[in-house]
């Protein structure tokens, strides 16, 4: 093991930290593809004002100089914090030249990102109504069909958009309450969470029915956040509203989590599998740590402790483990982003 | 100072190429309590994290963000849990079939109690209405709430089961340990009755599927029935006969108990000394005395746990009638022998199942040596199909054997059974064999009572050495009287007029149907033409003459058809079961056929008992009792032969009938009211659409006694669907015009047929050679969880994620999947089914079971809710307001004055006021009359209901 002096040392190296001039919440990668177009990875960030008019920022992330550089001319006023921030899987796809960032708040919204300018692509808005909005909590991106997106809401529901064409595919009512998360685990497949204590997975053939893998043990605690494993779909993680538990799901056995990740001693606000293993994710929260947990086959009798840890500043908000970087993790907090690196 | 290094994790990480380095991060430790509790403290929040500030406060935010922003839950699309979801009766609030729609989180609310029932799942649904499962705040708890049909019937019907278990739980079982399921509470919200049961799991059919129809371990089954023994104790104790004993109206409890289980449904149960329906029972269930239409008590729940038990081990039914002339041959074939001679006399239905091949005369002397052979013969196929006119429905075989003993000693063994063990379990086969005899006992005299049957070995666990004699029972006896009952008066009465006993169904319906239904459309003309007596008059024939003319069986038909709106959704539902295809299709069907049926028989009789620790008094029916003798009897003159027998023996099946009668004249002092309503009640359901004004006066007293009838009349239909073979076409054409003008009956009964043939043309009922024996039900024994997760994880093997057809969501329970492979037998309710115990006629005389329920609990609640529930749900709701004949029924005009219908229902005359007068008794309520009673529509509050969205 390394010792104290090593250890500060390379850490030094091995992380690198962004001072924006807000409170930063939304964080995206943009996708493996994008790089080799631009030499550097961008970095999109949006900004958390508790006024109408919010800041996407677009920075560039240059791994070989540890440099992270705002690009000025990139950064846009987005209405109300966006809640969150994708950049499109595979945009070799749309046979465009410029990366398409999506992003969700009030609305659905889609923007290309030029070199030197973003645009605004379209508003994916469904509602009915000009006086009333009901504001979207998440989204995912479907890697598999790139043309779907599917967003998560408020109002109970989870709407899958064809971006290509501008339309909804389908509407489901997939909760009885908010929807807080969304992610995908295949093309036509989805899980969920929400404000009444479930996770539940739905497979667009057959919209009639879901399958809730998991319902949190006090009826209507909240799940606010879902990671699907991407490299082994059998699992999933959720977190419950203020509690230090990371609660990891085997759909194959539902209702009963196949571990809980309770060492945090704050609230958990964010969690990421590792896009390279199936075995790790990392959690962040009010403690202020991120912590990597290598999940074991046999979890001992005096539950799971995580492998690593990394204290930062401040209260941890925000927390990406791309798959376009995978040996860096970003995380949020207060107004800052910062790279480390796994 | 780290306890687990990632080092001894990279032991586990083996089969993961990549792990994380020790680069941004370190090294986790246990961090030290000082040191930490002072970093803790400086992290005092004051605000809330981000990801909640945009997720569970995200309109909060946004609405700092920009004062502007607005949000309306109420825009929220519904889940709804109800079809049709579409409000069409009740303000909005009910659907065609007068369900109260419901979506998730809809609040039902007991306002005398302050208490909120927050709707998340709907659990089962029967012609009764709907079983939801609730979230209540104030206790933190889950509960089972059934809310019934905004229909009197239904209403009335569902007060019995109130009554019924509000006695059996604090009466007889105060500690609940008598394996009968708790009712918590009931109230009527937006004219629904509302009953809250504690939540109980799967039922034991469901549990049989999700063993894939292979039978439990006899350890389980022993244990279930010991509890079941138990509930059946104390309800031959309370008097009450359950009527529908079966595998689905057995409950998981919920509990950590292992494997503990509660009876469930009270909705057909009736008093032991009040056996009003002769059609009772789920078919497969179904005691020989039922179904050859003999007297009966509470022996035959005991027949219905005999054929439980065998089906717990068989894992299929003991005797899966397709028709009751199956069910019989089965019965014989099965067990050997047949019905003893003293009830094959007596028994209304015997002509059509048997023929007598000695002289009656030569049967009574025979009675004196019991090993003279049997006057009856068991009519074949052919000789059934020549009578009835109409091939016998038969079902398939699924037993190679066909003896009870062979069927349960050669019944595959588990695979891998160690020798030792084999030899146990052939023992306590034999066990089971010598215990089932006892239970599926022809004789109903001669059929164990739960207290022997609790002595068995095969219970007790004792060594099984030689064939059980049962202790003898000690004797409550309730029975005695009803033994004497003549079960036929209508019969006897047939005899006298020349015609013979074994006159088909049919010829006899159209007699009774005759006066009784077409009449009844027009009832009115009927009813006051013969004033003065008309009342009685009319009712005598309704009533009176179904009884007497008919065995009980026709009674019923009588009676069913003009319940329209009931026999529809039996149908409906019956043909959602069909859907299943599997075999089990018939069950199901049967299942609501016998609903109805039972449903309404209880209540009438039920009430009356009332003894059962409620006053007889609030309940309406305790009045008339005495009146009704005296009113009804006189009145029925020429018309229905039938009335002579009621007075003659009130006691027997026909009683039961008479009851109506009864019923009838009880709210009113004077008998004519009562008859007149009721024949108003029956129109008004006919015509379903018109409001009947009628009815209102009487409407009390009839309120219960037409919802007999209506119930009876749908188990007519039903019959005639399920083609049985008892009913024979006859039937079949007068029922159904009834339900035509009912609203859509008719197709149903299509329907349902069409299903019934899928339902045998599939094969679907698994050997029992084909089963696998190889299975545990140990894990039935385990908490539930574990089976729902067993399942699950089977039904998410099924689906792989990798591939992308994988995912399928199987019903939003898990316990739900229907993964299961075997036959496909779906019942459709969950576990919670009731029946639907049809009532038509009462109006939504939610006093009435109030009144019953108050004296219960609080009486005084009640009141006002009856006001409000009073306004039948069609529209046509009328209430009691007695046109200028009821002279005297203050009843009738306290009604008047305080119930009046929003609807524009009073109508004194109009012929078509088919109203189901609500009241039921006008009477009783009348010296209620001091309640505030205010009549307050429902405010319709505008309802926001957006489709589904799909």
């Amino acid at each position: 093991m390394e010792n104290s002096t090593q250890e500060s040392h390379l850490r030094a190296e091995n992380s690198v930290t962004y001072e924006s001039p807000y409170p930063l919440y939304a964080m995206a990668f943009a996708s493996p593809q994008t790089r080799t177009r631009h030499q550097h990875h961008r970095i999109a960030v949006g900004s958390f004002i508790e006024e109408y008019s919010n800041r996407v920022d677009i920075l560039s992330f240059d791994p070989d100089t540890l440099s992270i550089k705002p690009n000025p001319t990139l950064s846009f006023d987005h209405p109300y914090p966006p809640t969150k921030l994708m950049f499109h899987p595979n945009p070799n796809a749309l046979h465009k030249t410029n990366d398409v960032l999506a992003s969700s708040g009030d609305y659905l919204r889609l923007w290309e990102v030029g070199d030197s300018t973003v645009e605004p692509i379209q508003v994916l808005n469904n509602s009915k109504t000009s006086e009333f909005c009901a504001p979207l909590t998440s989204f995912d991106w479907n890697d598999i069909e790139p043309r779907r997106i599917g967003t998560s809401s408020i109002d109970t529901t989870c709407t899958i958009w064809d971006i290509e064409k501008g339309v909804v595919e389908t509407q489901l009512i997939a909760h009885d309450k908010e929807v807080y998360d969304i992610a995908w685990g295949e093309a036509r497949v989805f899980a969920s969470v929400s404000a009444d204590g479930s996770v539940r997975i739905f497979d667009l053939r057959d919209k009639e029915h879901s399958t809730i893998i998991y319902e949190s043990p006090q009826p209507d605690t909240p799940l606010l956040r879902l990671a699907w494993n991407k490299q082994d779909l059998r699992y999933m993680a959720t977190i419950l509203m203020d509690s230090n538990k990371v609660v990891i799901l085997d759909i194959r056995s539902p209702t009963m989590p196949v571990a809980e990740l309770e060492r945090h001693r704050g609230s958990v606000n964010a969690i990421a599998w590792a896009p390279q293993s199936c075995r790790h994710i990392c959690s962040a929260g009010d403690d202020t740590q991120a912590l990597i947990w290598d999940l074991p086959t046999v979890a001992g009798p005096n539950g799971i402790d995580p492998m690593s840890m990394y204290s930062a500043g401040a209260e941890i908000n925000q927390l990406q483990w791309s798959a376009a970087q995978p040996d860096w993790i970003s995380i949020a907090f207060s107004n800052k982003m910062q790279l480390l690196k796994v | 100072m780290d306890e687990l290094s990632p080092n001894t994790q990279s032991k586990n990480s083996a089969a993961s190429s990549w792990r994380p380095g020790q680069l941004a991060f370190n090294p986790y430790f246990t961090q030290n309590e000082a040191a930490n509790s002072k970093s803790q403290c400086l992290r005092v929040l004051v605000r809330r994290p981000f990801v909640a500030r945009l997720t569970k406060d995200i309109v909060e935010t946004y609405q700092v963000c920009n004062p502007q922003f607005k949000y309306s839950e109420e825009l929220n699309p519904k889940r709804y849990l109800t079809t049709p979801s579409s409000g069409v009766l009740n303000d909005g609030y009910d659907n065609v079939n007068s369900d109260l729609i419901l979506t998730v989180n809809f609040v039902l609310v007991n306002l005398d109690m302050q208490r909120r029932y927050i709707v998340k799942d709907v659990l089962g649904h029967g012609t009764f209405g709907q079983v939801a499962k609730c979230w209540v705040p104030q206790t933190n708890s889950f509960v089972a709430v059934k809310i019934i049909k905004n229909q009197p019937a239904y209403y009335q019907q569902a007060l019995v089961e109130v009554s019924i278990l509000t006695t059996l739980n604090r009466k007889y079982d105060p500690e609940d340990k008598h394996h009968i399921v708790r009712i918590y509470d009931y109230f009527v919200y937006h004219r629904h009755l509302c009953i809250c049961f504690e939540l109980l799991d799967t039922n034991l059919y469901e549990l049989i599927k999700i063993n894939h129809f292979r039978g439990l371990s006899l350890t389980i089954v022993q244990l279930f029935s010991k509890q079941i023994l138990h509930g059946l104790a104390l309800l031959k104790d309370a008097g009450i006969i359950h009527c529908d004993l079966k595998p689905e109206n057995i409950l998981l409890c919920t509990s950590i108990k292992p494997a503990e289980i509660k009876i469930i449904d009270f909705g057909s149960a009736c008093m032991e000394d009040r056996t009003v329906y002769s059609y009772i029972q789920s078919r497969y269930y179904r005691s020989p005395e039922v179904l050859l239409g003999y007297q009966y008590t509470t022996s035959i729940d005991m027949w219905s746990f005999g054929c439980i038990v065998a089906e717990l081990f068989l894992g299929l039914p003991l005797f899966p009638g397709a028709s009751e002339f199956d069910l019989l041959r089965r019965m014989i074939e099965i067990l050997g022998g047949q019905p003893p001679d003293y009830v094959l006399k007596e028994a209304k239905n015997t002509s059509k199942f048997f023929k007598c091949i000695r002289s009656v005369h030569n049967v009574e002397n025979g009675e004196h040596s019991a090993n003279r052979k049997s006057a009856y013969q068991a009519l074949t196929e052919a000789e059934y199909e020549a009578r009835e006119l109409k091939r016998p429905s038969t079902g398939k075989e699924y037993f190679n054997h066909m003896k009870l003993e062979e069927i349960v000693t050669s019944y595959p063994y588990r695979k891998n059974l160690p020798k030792e063990d084999m030899v146990k379990e052939t023992q306590i086969r034999l066990a089971l064999v010598d215990f089932l005899r006892g239970l599926v006992e022809f004789d109903p005299a001669k059929r164990w009572s739960p207290f022997q049957a609790s002595k068995h070995p095969f219970v007790t666990g004792e060594p099984f050495t030689h064939p059980y004699k049962p202790p003898s029972e000690t004797p409550h006896m309730p029975v005695s009287q009803n033994i004497r009952v003549d079960h036929h008066p209508g019969g006897g009465h047939w005899f006298a007029a020349g015609l013979s006993p074994n006159i088909p169904g049919r010829n006899r319906v159209s007699i009774h149907s005759n006066p009784h239904f077409q009449v009844v459309p027009y009832a009115h003309a009927n009813s006051y033409g013969s004033v003065g007596s008309h009342g009685s008059y009319n009712d005598g024939t309704g009533l009176g003459s179904s009884y007497g003319s008919y065995g009980d069986t026709s009674n019923m038909f009588a009676y069913y058809s003009p319940v329209g709106p009931s026999g529809m959704n039996m149908h409906a539902q019956g043909n959602v079961s069909m859907l299943g295809s599997s075999p089990d299709a018939r069950r199901r069907i049967v299942q609501y056929s016998h609903g109805n049926g039972l449903g309404m028989s209880p209540s009438a009789g039920s009430f009356a008992p009332l003894p059962l620790g409620t006053s007889p008094s609030q309940f309406t029916p305790p009045n008339s009792y005495s009146q009704v003798s005296a009113g009804s009897p006189g009145h029925y003159g020429p018309t229905s032969p039938a009335r002579g027998n009621c007075h003659g023996s009130p006691l027997g099946k026909m009683a039961a009938v008479s009851q109506f009668n009864r019923r009838k004249s009880w709210g009113y002092p004077g008998g004519s009211q009562t008859q007149e309503s009721s024949s108003t009640h029956w129109q008004g359901q006919a015509t379903d659409g018109t409001s009947s004004s009628q009815a209102e006066g009487n409407s009390q007293i009839l309120g219960s006694s037409p919802s007999h009838l209506h119930l009876s009349s749908n188990a007519g239909s039903w019959k005639q669907q399920r083609g049985s073979s008892g009913i024979s076409a006859g039937y079949l054409a007068q029922n159904m015009p009834a339900s035509i003008a009912v609203g859509s009956p008719m197709k149903f009964p299509m329907t349902t047929g069409v299903a019934h043939e899928k339902a045998e043309a599939n094969p679907s009922l698994p050997d029992p050679g084909d089963w696998d024996p190889n299975y545990s039900d140990e894990l039935l024994l385990q908490e539930d969880g574990s089976d729902v997760s067993c399942l699950t994880a089977e039904f998410n093997q099924g689906m792989h994620l990798g591939s992308a057809e994988t995912l399928v969501g199987s019903g939003r329970f898990n316990r739900v999947p229907n993964s299961s492979s075997g036959p496909s037998f779906q019942r459709q309710n969950g576990p919670i089914q009731s029946y639907p115990h049809v009532e038509v006629g009462s109006p939504p005389s939610t006093t009435e079971p109030l009144a019953g329920c108050a004296r219960l609990s609080k009486p005084s609640h009640f009141m006002p809710h009856i006001s409000q529930n009073s306004p039948s749900r069609l529209g046509q709701q009328y209430q009691r307001s007695n046109h200028g004949r009821s002279t005297n029924s203050r009843g009738n005009d306290w009604n008047h004055m305080k119930m009046q219908p929003p609807s524009p229902n009073f109508n004194s005359g109009g012929p078509h006021s088919p109203g189901n007068s609500s009241f039921s008794n006008g009477m009783s309520w009348g010296h209620r009359a001091s309640h505030p009673v205010t009549s307050i529509p429902p405010a319709s509050r505008g309802r926001k209901d957006y489709g589904r969205i799909s």
